[in-house]
């Protein structure tokens, strides 16, 4: 089978003499290079308008060829780092894996490929727009749909169909095991959301721990920062979601649920292990918490795991101040509550419920008492509308009925007094608490939904959850958004309606709070009761004039120091509502900060 | 094929001491033997075709304290691979080589010696270094061995904080 | 007559690869050969043991240059073969034309470095700018040269770039008028005919005593054992080629079989163009999540290829995490490459010694890894 030899096969090479080289002139290559290929892997070039410095490039780096470098130009905002991507090209592998994953579709790679130097550290680069050598219109390997290596459908979460109107049960369903797994898998870590978390709470570390499969240390993660996950994995703000960085291309991670998935499905006894692992030693200092809402009993956890002795005062039968008795029960039900509020009282923390200070003790009083005193009063009332007939007997505020309603379903209280045709004011979360919980008690009562809804603020610009909005509407919400109350209109002392108007626009030129109306656009909602939900405001009547004169109040909230200490009255510290204004969230991480700063306050006093 | 397979599968279920099998894919499965038979077992399945190694290696089980042998077969025949495995010791290493039955086994059981630190008894040359220069730590495979603290010990780091941004030698960060 | 020592690489025209032989010779006859590998090694093996599966692709390729994509394949296939998932269809022969392609590549190389260790360089000059062509195409479908980086776990990185096939097919064109000039000029050569008719032998009994595989072993055997036949992966099985065989393995026989089986690859190539599926996905998820948390199951596997030099396997063992537990690879040079230049480079001629190398087919990087 082997080829015979021929002395004359090797001269038809011969005609080659003649022919043009296929090769490229050694000049050509570093004057004229040749030009990649359209997807060519060069060097890279990152947009630092889009970047958003989370660094996932630096993780997937096969080389460690990527390292963060902060950039002090850059300043830091929700869902941004001022941080951007360094390549040591001493290392880069061109594999373009940084590409493929690059969350916010700034990194890309160049048609670039020729860089020469002496200076062994100009191989050491961050790239910007520009490339290396300001090409920027040479633009060479990009992501696309197929070389994508983000995951960025979130794993939809099961919600009870409408029938749950028919009662309190809780809507949202939450995660199963296989759920919440694949769900964890596809965070990349980038920790944005822990800047943007008010709790600072650490966000990637219990995603990573589900992701384990290790429950028992997600919850040790959650109770560092935040004593009430029950509470926060049902119903918080999620302000961490909307900085999640998966979100500036898909969609974010559902941290809530996740969150909720640790809670509830960690065995009782790693549970509480973990969260009774932090207590340490008893020390020598007493505090005296005032309000057991979100703000009072993180601070009352945090004091306790510091050895401090913690006393809660609590008007209400119950502890938990919202939690307990705003919060409506299909969105948080009792269980998860007691839940929270049962691990904290476990630490050793000691509630005094049904004493209202103010009225059967003094702060005075706790200033005698205590070493120091928390302020977590949160707002507890709500703020009154003034229109036409606001003044009528079957006029009702959002929170006396959302307590009520909990109360009712609790056992200690009969059914708020509602009525058949109803109108809540208000676009917030709050006032669909309101109209939703309406609603349920409607049907319990009259078989029947009647429930409409008034607001200023239409649709897009609605302050609400856009899924309260949606399944509002889906259980039978008449809303009319957009249009602003003008009167209640009273016949024969009763109330016949609420007449309303098409709103123009919300504020006035200087963006004060100042609406104007279509007066031609106008007409009365029935309804024989009206529930007004537009704001609420705390109560101070337990803080003296002399103290007042001592501290500053700017629009309810007051004014304090680091730590939530209050400046000219050392020994107060104080939190939440009455501090940053109406959020959960807000008030677990001052809670959690004032622990620190009473810690801080009463070595110093000791020393 | 997988009814070939199957057969084979029947067959050296039947002959050998077969701890425990494996279909891996419809060409390929593994069966756990005993270290005392593997001798026999490496025998039988070259007798029914298994005529090629293609690789002996060896994984670090360091949670069970063990280390496997993996010994890989190719019939090319009925294009089938066999997977042998067995367990040794792991605090102290030591087989008997196959070289008797595959001679190719030589120099894989020399390097399954420098990156786990077994020993094969009947092949001396094995205990000779083959890859690693001047080795000076624990054999590298092993799983308590981690190569960035090796290299951090060996090299020096990049000591400087120059970064170029766009044009080179232009803005210095 | 004293035994002089000679070293063979690894800094050496004859040798591919830093390699080296310690040889050991009486007059110009090999007496004694020590083989010396060790000067590539970059414990490949560790280092994939802590990437990511994902982060793994950028490093394997670089355990053989000539032919990088035979490790994406078996990488990518015994991830496949652990996850249980299938891959879309057109995929595979996505797949199927990379690694023919880069069969080309290697196999015309390989043909022009015959021209080293016998002195014809203008075989080598050709072979090279020949295989640049390849790399041109290469580069327009990958995005870069050399390392790849395209066959990833789960069927391919992207989508062809239009156009693409019909390039191909004008350089399977160029190709077929350009190759038979090697043999005018290479094979027929009668200086080079002489040097490897009848020389350099490889008996049967030799094969299967080191394991040897690929052009070697069915050089040898006149058994079509080549791993593409008798165990198709891609689709190999829905494409016609031939298997060269012989039953006297001399190193003008193995380099014949080289030369016939670059025709059998543009034959593939070919084939390949006509049947691919024009439309469709070419990649799936091997796990949820994104790729810094892909998890493969549970298990091992072993996953071999045909490559240009014959049976390329990786040995892959996964705990279910991240990362993989254990990685093995195996060169399809190892057997030739250690025992067998220890044993039978013995009583040839040292000027024959890179002869010996190039034609049973040692490749030094995947010897090291």
């Amino acid at each position: 089978m082997n080829e015979r030899k021929s002395f004359f096969a090797p001269v038809k090479a011969w005609k080659y003499l003649l022919k043009k080289p296929v090769t490229i002139k050694k000049e050509d290559v570093f004057d004229n290079p040749r030009e990649a290929s359209d997807q060519y892997r060069g060097f890279h070039q990152n947009d630092w308008d889009k970047c958003i410095g989370c660094g996932t490039c630096a993780s997937i780096c096969p080389t460690n060829a990527i390292s963060m470098v902060e950039i002090a130009s850059l300043k830091i905002e929700d869902g941004k780092k001022n941080e951007r991507p360094a390549l040591d090209y001493g290392r880069c592998s061109f594999c373009a894996l940084c590409v493929d994953i690059c969350v916010s579709d700034s990194l890309k790679m160049t048609k670039e490929y020729v860089h020469l130097s002496k200076d062994i550290d100009s191989f050491y680069f961050i790239p910007d727009i520009n490339g290396i050598h300001n090409t920027q219109e040479k633009q060479g390997y990009v992501r696309d749909e197929t070389s994508e290596l983000l995951d960025l459908e979130r794993v939809k979460m099961a919600h009870e169909d409408v029938s749950r109107k028919n009662s309190f049960i809780e809507i949202v369903k939450g995660y199963s095991m296989e759920m919440a797994l694949a769900e964890s898998a596809r965070c990349v870590e980038c920790g944005i959301c822990t800047a943007t978390c008010p709790a600072h709470m650490n966000i990637p570390e219990y995603i990573r721990s589900i992701y384990e499969n290790d429950l028992k240390g997600a919850v040790t993660h959650l109770y560092k920062t935040n004593p009430l996950s029950n509470v926060c994995g049902r119903i918080c703000t999620h302000l961490c979601e909307g900085a999640c960085s998966l979100a500036v291309r898909g969609e974010a991670i559902s941290i809530r649920w996740l969150k909720r998935y640790i809670v509830d499905n960690t065995p009782i006894e790693d549970y509480e292990e973990a969260v009774l692992s932090f207590v340490t030693e008893p020390v020598n200092g007493k505090v005296g918490i005032v309000g057991s809402g979100p703000s009072g009993l993180s601070a009352a956890y945090y004091l306790r795991t510091l050895g401090y002795e913690v006393d809660v005062y609590e008007k209400r039968a119950i502890p938990g101040g919202v939690i307990s008795y705003g919060g409506p029960e299909y969105r948080l039900p009792e269980a998860s509550v007691q839940k929270d509020i049962g691990m904290i009282k476990k630490t050793g923390v000691n509630f005094i419920t049904n004493t209202k200070v103010g009225t059967d003790i003094t702060l005075e009083q706790l200033k005698e008492k205590y070493d120091a005193v928390f302020l977590g009063i949160g707002f507890s009332l709500s703020r009154p509308l003034n229109i036409p007939g606001s003044d009528h007997k079957n006029v009702e505020y959002a929170i006396p009925l959302l307590a009520e309603t909990r109360d009712y379903l609790r056992g200690s209280s009969k059914m708020p007094d509602v009525h058949e045709k109803v109108v809540v004011i208000g676009g917030g979360n709050v006032a669909f608490d309101v109209a939703r919980t309406l609603l349920r008690l409607q049907i319990e009562k009259y078989g029947k939904v009647n429930v409409a809804m008034a607001s200023l603020e239409n649709r897009d610009i609605l302050p609400a959850d856009l899924e309260e909005l949606e399944e509002g509407e889906e259980e039978g919400i008449i809303g009319s958004f957009g249009y602003g109350p003008e009167e209640i209109v009273v016949e024969n002392n009763k109330i016949v309606g609420l007449k309303v108007n098409k709103v123009i626009s919300i504020f006035d030129e200087d963006k004060r709070f100042n609406p104007k109306y279509d007066k031609t656009d106008s007409y009365v909602i029935e309804a024989t009761q009206v529930y007004i939900s537009t704001g609420q405001m705390p109560e101070y009547d337990m803080i003296t004039d002399d103290m007042k004169e001592k501290m500053e109040i700017v629009r309810g909230k007051i004014i304090t120091g680091e730590y939530g200490q209050v400046e000219n009255l050392p020994w107060l510290f104080a939190g939440g509502d009455i501090v940053r204004g109406p959020d959960i969230i807000n008030g677990v991480a001052n809670g959690h900060d004032s622990a620190y700063g009473i810690d801080l306050y009463l070595q110093s006093k000791n020393k | 094929m997988m009814n070939s397979m199957n057969n084979i599968m029947k067959q050296v279920d039947d002959v050998l001491n077969v701890l425990n099998k494996e279909v891996i894919s419809n060409r390929q499965f593994a069966i756990d033997i005993n270290k005392g038979d593997v001798h026999q077992a490496l025998t039988y399945l070259k007798s029914i075709g298994f005529t090629q190694l293609s690789i002996i290696t060896c994984v670090d089980l360091i949670a069970d304290n063990k280390f496997q042998l993996i010994y890989i077969l190719n019939n090319w025949e009925l294009g089938l691979f066999v997977i042998v495995r067995t367990d040794i010791d792991r605090d102290n290493p030591s087989y008997v080589t196959v070289v008797n039955i595959f001679p190719g086994a030589k120099y894989y059981e020399r390097e399954v010696h420098e990156f786990f630190g077994v020993t094969f008894e009947g092949n001396d040359s094995s205990f000779k270094p083959l890859l690693l220069e001047i080795w000076d730590d624990i054999p590298p495979l092993r799983k308590d061995f981690d190569p960035q603290v090796y290299s951090d010990r060996k090299f020096e780091k990049r000591d400087s904080d120059k970064i170029y941004r766009s044009k080179i030698g232009g803005v210095k960060l | 007559m004293k035994e002089v020592k000679l070293f063979l690489g690894p800094q050496h025209p004859g040798m591919h690869g830093n390699y080296s032989v310690q040889m050991y010779v009486d007059g110009d006859i090999v007496k004694k050969a020590r083989p010396t590998p060790g000067f590539l090694h970059r414990g490949f093996e560790k280092l994939m043991e802590r990437r990511l599966w994902m982060g793994n692709l950028a490093l394997i390729p670089r355990i053989c240059v000539v032919e990088p994509d035979i490790n994406e394949m078996v990488y990518a296939q015994g991830i496949e073969m652990l996850a249980k998932v299938e891959i879309p269809e057109k995929a595979h022969w996505i797949r199927m034309m990379i690694l023919e392609m880069a069969r080309l590549a290697i196999h015309i190389m390989g043909l022009g470095g015959i021209g080293g260790p016998t002195g014809l360089y203008t075989l080598t000059y050709w072979a090279i700018a020949q295989r640049d062509l390849i790399l041109d195409l290469f580069e327009e479908i990958t995005g870069a040269r050399v390392y790849h980086m395209y066959i990833v776990p789960g069927g391919v990185r992207k989508q062809l770039p239009d156009g693409i096939l019909e390039k191909l097919s004008e350089l399977l064109d160029e190709l077929e008028v350009k190759i038979p000039e090697y043999r005018e000029l290479g094979l027929k050569h009668p200086i080079i005919h002489k040097r490897l008719k009848d020389n350099i032998m490889l008996p049967e009994d030799v094969v299967w005593e080191v394991g040897i595989t690929g052009i070697g072993m069915r050089s040898a055997t006149n058994k079509e054992y080549d791993l593409r036949k008798v165990q198709p992966y891609a689709r190999y099985d829905q494409v016609e080629f031939d298997v060269p065989v012989a039953n006297y393995s001399d190193a003008l026989t193995r380099v014949n079989i080289k030369y016939k089986e670059i025709f059998q690859s543009i034959r593939i190539l070919r084939q390949v163009i006509e049947k691919m599926p024009k439309e469709g996905e070419v990649r799936t998820k091997i796990s949820t999540g994104s790729a810094l948390r892909w998890k493969v199951p549970a298990g091992m596997v072993y996953s071999a290829i045909e490559s240009s030099r014959g049976e390329y396997g990786y040995f892959i063992v996964s705990d279910g995490k991240e990362m993989p537990y254990r990685i093995a690879v195996r060169g399809a040079s190892y057997p030739q490459g250690l025992l067998g230049i220890e044993k039978y480079l013995v009583d040839c001629r040292i000027d024959d010694a890179s002869l010996w190398m190039d034609t049973m087919g040692v490749c030094s990087p995947e010897i090291d890894r």
